[in-house]
């Protein structure tokens, strides 16, 4: 059966019980195998069994992360992901839900579902692997390459702004958002962590090299001299306002570690929802029940 | 009289839908059963809108054809609705003398209604209850008087409408339906309207339209989840469900788009929960990506789509059965999804419960084809017993299944058990990628082939689904009739005109529209030699996908027209008799040709 703890408790877990037999079709020196190896890490220390998690993701090189775990994977369509793994969250609030997908799967493809997601603030933990580019049709530009990049498909060099996917989650009122990379595994696995303790929806842009048709100044020992952690720039992650001046240094500096993290938690939709179904079981029982959760109340314990 | 049409048109404001659903409330309480139809300009308000109200003493099958009585506001907007409300000289016009007409200077030309009759419905309102706004209480007035209704049950009406509004505006409207009344006893009309005694014993009746009964057929079945997105004419559904589904421990969500609202449903039911989203075309081209994901994934889901006129925005009030084809063919790759399509409002309710029972027992998505006629109109029907409703479950992995879980297990039946989240030792990676028995992503050609055989073996019981077929009519019949959706009522009613003009027929109504259940198809074409499909598409949609499957009679025709153009029974009746007399002629035609074989 299912522990009553969203996210914590239950038996001492290692990350190889996170681990499924498919290898990787990741290409050697990806920065994916780095996110992986940090999520098993999370999970393992959350410590919920892998049938207590669901693992949801679009497509993409990175959206095939779910069938590399123990989890109920959903590796679903391009963009995707957030809505279905909304489904599952309203429908069994009691699992640990998580999506992942690429930068275009997210932001280009999907990126309607983004704010959404967002407004809604369901209790789930969005990991988005950021390569800047489409690497499993093999490298035209992405939402977040930045102006200028030449690939198949722009050979004169795009000609659009990136998307700011930091920028873009903090001003849609994104209560955590977050950045790693897969140089810094134990930064990053802490990042996870946090995010799925947060209690409500979590973003984490990853800037996860692609070594077949990314930047060679991105790559995961370059990344690891030009990381700037927030935490050693004294950077406090309940000033909003300052994550948002970080925030658009996106493409320019590279800052890893919370960027914000909302110190008030609102509720989330699944308490708001878990409140509502008290009170009409309360009526139906004729019982006297306590006014319907709003939008100040405290965040209260149900997730 | 047994069965009466009425028709009313106005400007919105007038109350004109407001004076039908009086009236359906008022003959359901007297026993009648009925069926009020609205129809509206594409305003938002304002604009035109009517109504036609059909009652009668016996179960009601379809709006019906030219109207018994017209009442008209407003010519303009009367004309604007054109063979919706049909008028001939045998229909009682009624019609505010405020418009000026009179029996020289009537705007539908070469008609001479027999009976015409001027009221000065504005002049009345204002007199009795100080407002024009009260003409629809006149107007109820002069039916009550005319079709002999009792005032009680319409006073009854009018007293829960206007309790929220005061004292002033309810005596208002209570002597503008006095006067109505007043004015119909001393002016008899020059054709008798009252109608006969209920026949059916009087109990407990049910007003209801088909979105309602959907949304109640959802619950019924164990629906607890449910995303979706507004669109007409299909928003009901969901507006219903927010309303009740919480009830029942589920939940609802009016996601950011089409797409978020059957992906959120996909993601319910893969947690293992029954669920539904609901929408009309438009919606349904951009569903079409996750109802193939559910099919590769064979995962449980019911696909509402309510019929309208198409391509794109096309006629967004008006019905049309012409989403067919996309409702079959629109995912792609070598897929089969059921689809279902109720033919009357009660009926809905029902054919809701067996899309969830075929989504659940086959582990596909199932799309369950109603139109804007059926998920709109209000029908007084008999309520319905859900204890009688069988409901089916998903088959779970037994404990020892669980042991070495293999979710896509290939077995004679296709059919494999299906985990959830939650559930220890099913875990399994579902994915829109080909996978093999495990789950596994794979692009093997022979592990695609077994996939795809897998996907399309499980239907093949849906062959024989006899009960999901209606048939009328003699069964020896050589001249077949098919019609689905709402005309199947109009057909109905057809058959049972001709027979009792001594011509025989055999009526299929089929409910399930795919996969094509062969065997049911072949049994029923065995006798007959010549066969027609009504339908409301411009190609002939159901008599195209027959073309398809099975070997159809030497002659199989389709009648088939445009949405928006109302379909009458007497306008089958007339194709049933050419076909008949067709038919016959061929048949002296083949017996010549064998007399004389030169």
């Amino acid at each position: 059966m299912i522990s009553t703890d969203a996210t914590s408790g239950g038996t001492a877990a290692a990350p190889r019980d996170f681990k499924s037999p498919l290898k990787p079709i990741w290409c050697p020196g990806c920065g994916d195998y780095g996110v992986l190896n940090a999520l098993y890490r999370a999970l393992a220390a959350i410590g919920r069994p892998p049938h207590e998690i669901a693992f949801v993701s679009g497509i993409g090189c990175s959206s095939r992360i779910p069938g590399y775990t123990t989890a109920y994977g959903f590796n679903t369509v391009h963009g995707r992901a957030l809505p279905i793994a909304q489904g599952i969250k309203l429908a069994s609030p009691e699992l640990l839900v998580l999506v992942a997908g690429g930068d275009g799967d997210g932001f280009s493809i999907g990126g309607g579902h983004v704010p959404h997601a967002i407004r809604r603030n369901p209790d789930l933990t969005y990991i988005v692997m950021d390569n800047q580019v489409y690497g499993l049709t093999k490298g035209q530009v992405s939402p977040t390459s930045p102006r200028g990049t030449r690939a198949r498909s722009s050979v004169y060099g795009s000609m659009e702004s990136p998307v700011n996917p930091l920028l873009y989650t903090l001003a849609y009122g994104a209560g955590f958002v977050a950045q790693g990379i897969p140089g810094d595994l134990d930064g990053l696995a802490a990042m996870i962590e946090e995010g799925i303790r947060y209690p409500g929806f979590a973003f984490i842009n990853v800037q996860s090299p692609c070594v077949s048709f990314g930047e060679p100044d991105n790559q995961v020992k370059v990344q690891r001299t030009r990381m700037r952690k927030l935490a050693a720039e004294g950077h406090d992650p309940s000033n909003r306002l300052r994550a948002i001046e970080l925030a658009q240094d996106y493409g320019q500096e590279l800052y890893t570690g919370v960027f914000y993290r909302n110190p008030n938690p609102p509720p989330t939709h699944g308490c708001q929802i878990k409140a509502l179904q008290d009170e009409r079981e309360a009526l139906q029982a004729g019982v006297t029940i306590t006014p319907t959760l709003s939008a100040t109340d405290p965040h209260p314990t149900c997730c | 009289m047994n069965d009466l049409i009425i028709g009313m048109a106005g400007s919105g404001g007038d109350g004109i839908i407001s004076a039908g659903e009086s009236l359906i409330g008022a003959v359901a309480a007297e026993g009648y059963y009925g069926m009020l139809t609205k129809s509206y300009g594409p305003q938002i308000r304002g604009g035109e809108s009517s109504c036609r109200l059909r009652v009668s003493t016996l179960p009601v099958l379809n709006p019906g054809g030219s109207l018994d009585v017209a009442v008209i506001l407003d010519w303009d907007d009367f004309l604007r609705f054109g063979s919706e409300l049909p008028v001939t000289e045998n229909t009682v016009i009624i019609f505010d003398l405020k418009s000026g007409v009179d029996r020289t200077s009537l705007p539908i030309k070469g008609l001479w209604p027999k009976v015409l009759c001027g009221v000065p419905l504005e002049d009345m309102a204002i007199k009795a209850a100080g407002v024009q706004q009260a003409k629809n209480s006149v107007i109820l007035g002069l039916l009550a008087g005319w079709l002999g209704l009792s005032p009680d049950n319409l006073l009854a009406g009018l007293r829960k409408k206007f309790a929220r509004k005061g004292d002033e505006v309810l005596q208002g409207n209570e002597r503008a339906f006095a006067t109505g009344l007043t004015h119909a006893h001393n002016h008899p009309l020059g054709r008798n309207l009252r109608l006969a005694h209920p026949t059916a014993p009087l109990k407990r009746r049910v007003i209801a339209d088909g979105n309602e009964l959907c949304a109640k057929g959802a619950i019924a079945a164990g629906c607890t989840f449910f995303g979706g997105y507004p669109i007409t004419p299909a928003t009901e559904i969901m507006q219903h469900l927010q309303a009740d589904l919480w009830e029942h421990g589920g939940v609802v969500l009016q996601a950011e788009d089409e797409i978020a609202g059957v992906g959120a449903a996909l993601g319910a039911s893969f947690a293992g929960k029954k669920a539904m989203t609901a929408t009309s075309g438009p919606g349904l081209s951009l569903k079409t990506e996750m109802l193939g994901l559910a099919s590769v994934t064979e995962l449980p889901l019911v696909c509402v789509n309510v019929q309208r006129g198409g391509p794109s925005t096309g006629m967004p009030t008006k019905c049309e059965q012409a989403d067919l084809f996309a409702a079959v063919f629109s995912a792609h790759g070598d897929t089969v999804r059921p689809v279902l399509a109720p033919t009357t409002v009660a009926d809905t309710y029902g054919l809701t419960v067996e899309a969830f029972n075929l989504a659940e027992q086959y582990q596909t998505p199932v799309i369950l084809l109603s139109d804007q006629d059926i998920a709109q109109r209000k029908e007084i029907i008999d309520p319905i017993d859900p204890s009688l409703l069988r409901l089916v479950n998903r088959l779970e992995p037994t404990t020892a299944e669980l042991k070495d879980y293999t979710r896509f297990r290939l077995t004679p039946s296709g059919i494999s058990p299906l985990s959830h989240p939650g559930m220890k030792g099913g875990n399994y990676l579902a994915a829109g990628i080909e996978h093999d028995e495990r789950g596994a992503p794979t692009a093997n050609g022979e592990m695609h082939g077994e996939m795809n055989h897998k996907r399309l073996v499980k239907f093949l019981p849906l062959r024989r689904r006899h009960d999901l077929f209606v048939m009328e009519g003699d069964p020896d019949s050589p001249l077949g009739i098919i019609a689905w959706g709402s005309v199947a009522g109009i057909a109905l009613e057809a058959l049972r005109i001709v027979r009792a003009e001594g011509l025989d027929a055999r009526l299929m109504i089929p409910k399930l529209l795919y996969p094509i259940a062969e065997e049911v198809f072949a049994d029923f074409f065995a006798p007959l030699t010549r066969c027609i499909v009504f339908e409301q598409s411009h190609q002939g949609q159901l008599y195209r996908l027959i073309r398809m499957w099975v070997n159809v009679p030497q002659q199989f025709e389709s009648y088939a027209r445009s949405g928006a153009n109302p379909l009458s029974p007497e306008d089958f009746v007339s194709q049933i008799r050419k076909l008949s007399r067709a038919g016959l002629r061929k048949e002296h035609a083949d017996r010549a040709d064998f007399l004389n074989p030169l």
